[in-house]
This record gives structure tokens, C-alpha cells and sequence, in this order.
């Protein structure tokens, strides 16, 4: 006898994200959810951000990492709120260890978070964190082709940073190259070409982010 | 990688419909997965097998209907691309447009007959 199902896997996964939306948005929270290979520079991206926006946006920090507080650690030296997990096993933040992070982060006392998910291009882009905004990195060294290989993460993300184009002299890097990919892939991307670095282009970056947070905020 | 944590789900809902159902064993369970999913068919299928031994699945045939990422080229009109490659396979231009791949669905699942109810009494 064949029974008839039509059912989505990993539902449980579906619910608890939908849990951590519904929380973000009761305490007015915006969240972005940042997903690159390891090395690619999103630590100090979130680092650069905290500078740029204090006085103007309260920003915390939820840190995944298979082991160890060091980026946690790093952001700590900031002044702002970061709890880190370590999803031991796990090539990704699950939902329900995102969920109870949030526990320890006073979110009254928060505009925008960044939750820095596991260096990893594969399995974050199939998992929802109840993000307000998906923001996958690339750096330069990593190379033009990655849209076509690992096509899922820039088709789920709403922005696309390359990131670390103080290297671009010394790499074979082509930027046109990769939005033509990225733009194949997700049409609507927003794509931000910037050093963490130099600073070269990273206010427009934080401009866009700060506005969509204001939007959700305010 | 993540193929464990799908397994479990697909055996979790099994296991709870072939319950309503009253069943004492399930033989096979369909499946619709995107190409776009990372899911290795072997690796899901090892799993499966590995997280359904000594439950009323065990031995449980997982049918895995792959489903294509449709491709959509100015220049040559629309495709099916059965793997991670966006560019057209007519004309390798990647700039195409592509929809699809992404599903994750259990279809259904067979099961012996339910036993017949006593009659009488």
C-alpha cells in the first residue's frame, strides 16, 4: 500500500527559524545572516561595521565556529555583545543552537545582529536562521568561478560581497566576472566590491546595511 | 555532510505515518531531491539505512527521484541542467536564468496492509 506524503524534509529546521523570526521581530531586531568560505574576511567585516556604526546602531554578535571563542574573543575587544557557539561537528549554525544563543544576548539593547555562520559554502545556504538579510562574502583570493560552483548560497543571499580587492593586483581575479555569474544565479543580487583593509568601498556597503535596519528599527 | 540530519527527518516522518496507517513495516520511501541540494544519493541512502536499522523500516528501498535545475538561455532557449553547472549546455553562456533544484520533499512511503480490524465483539 502506498501512502501518499508530500511532505518538506527538515521541517523541524523550518519551525525553529520561523521561532527565531518571530523573536527578532518582537524585540525589533535586524538580522544578517553571513555566510562565506573560511578566511574570506567576515570577521573583520563585522569588526569594520561595529566602528563605522557606533552611536548610531547597536550591534551584536552570534559567532559559529566548529571550536574555539577567538573570533568571539575579537569582537569582544569592541565593547559589544557576542556570544559565541561551537557547533563541534556541524559544517553549519543549526537553528535551534541560533535560538538559544539569543538567550544570551540582550536583544532590547540590539538593532542589528550579525551572525557569523561556519566558514562553509555548502551547508549554511541550505539552512534558515530566520534571517532578516542573507550576505554571502567572497574574497578575491578565492576565485571568479565560485557563483557556478557552489551555486546555492548566491542564489539564496540578497548581498554579495567580495571582499579583500586590495589583493585584486596580485590575484587572477576578475570582478565582472563573478557578477555575471552571481547575477545568473539570483538576478536581484546586490553586489558590494570592497577591502576591509583599505576601507575602499566599505561605507556604501554599511550605508545599505543601515538603512535596511533602520527600515526594520525604526 | 549534512546527509545524517536528513536521514533522521525522512525516517521520523515514516515511521510516524506508517503509525496512522497501523503498518508493521515500510518497504520503500520516494523522495524528490534537487540537484541544487548537496545531497549525495548514496550517502542518504547508507544513512538511511544506518539510522532505520531496528525500526519497522529497516530494509526500506529509498527511491530518489532527482530534481533538475531548468535552465533558461537567451540564445537557446530553455534546458535542464542535472548537476551544479549553470551555464548553458547548448552554448556555455552563463548567463542564464534557472529555476528548480531546490526541493527536499518526501513523496510518499509503502507499507504492508494495515492488519484487518477483528470483526465482531
Amino acid at each position: 500500500m502506498k501512502v501518499d506524503i508530500e511532505r518538506q524534509i527538515q521541517q523541524s529546521a523550518e519551525e525553529t527559524a520561523g521561532k527565531i523570526r518571530d523573536l527578532l521581530a518582537a524585540r525589533k531586531v535586524f538580522s544578517v545572516n553571513l555566510i562565506s568560505s573560511p578566511g574570506s574576511g567576515k570577521t573583520t567585516l563585522i569588526e569594520r561595521a561595529i566602528e563605522a556604526l557606533r552611536g548610531k546602531i547597536r550591534v551584536s554578535v552570534v559567532e559559529g565556529d566548529i571550536e574555539t571563542d577567538i573570533d568571539a574573543a575579537r569582537i569582544r575587544k569592541h565593547g559589544v555583545q557576542v556570544h559565541q557557539i561551537n557547533t563541534r561537528s556541524s559544517c553549519h549554525i543549526p537553528p535551534f543552537q541560533l535560538l538559544s544563543a539569543l538567550a544570551h544576548i540582550d536583544l532590547d539593547a540590539t538593532d542589528l545582529l550579525f551572525v557569523e555562520n561556519v566558514g562553509n559554502l555548502v551547508c549554511p545556504a541550505e539552512v534558515p536562521l530566520g534571517e532578516d538579510l542573507r550576505v554571502v562574502a567572497l574574497s578575491v583570493a578565492e576565485g571568479d568561478e565560485k557563483p557556478l560552483k557552489y551555486p546555492l548560497v548566491f542564489k539564496t543571499s540578497d548581498l554579495l560581497v567580495i571582499t579583500k580587492t586590495d589583493l585584486l593586483p596580485y590575484v587572477d581575479f576578475d570582478p565582472g566576472r563573478v557578477k555575471v555569474a552571481a547575477r545568473a544565479v539570483n538576478p536581484g543580487v546586490e553586489i558590494f566590491e570592497l577591502s576591509a583593509f583599505s576601507g575602499s568601498g566599505l561605507s556604501s556597503f554599511l550605508e545599505r546595511i543601515e538603512e535596511l535596519c533602520e527600515r526594520k528599527t525604526r | 555532510m549534512h546527509e545524517l540530519g536528513i536521514a533522521r527527518d525522512i525516517l521520523d516522518i515514516a515511521l510516524a505515518e506508517a503509525g496512522k496507517h497501523g503498518s508493521r513495516r515500510i518497504t520503500r520511501v520516494d523522495l524528490e531531491v534537487g540537484v541544487l541540494r548537496g545531497v549525495v544519493p548514496e550517502n542518504l541512502a547508507f544513512l538511511f539505512g544506518h539510522v532505520a536499522t531496528g525500526t519497522i523500516a529497516e530494509g526500506a528501498h529509498l527511491a530518489i527521484e532527482e530534481q533538475p535545475a531548468r535552465l533558461a538561455c537567451e540564445a537557446c532557449g530553455p534546458t535542464e541542467a542535472r548537476g551544479f553547472t549553470i551555464a548553458c549546455p547548448g552554448c556555455g553562456n552563463p548567463a542564464v536564468k534557472f529555476e528548480g533544484g531546490d526541493a527536499l520533499r518526501i513523496l510518499s512511503i509503502d507499507v504492508d496492509d494495515p492488519l484487518p480490524e477483528r470483526e465482531g465483539e
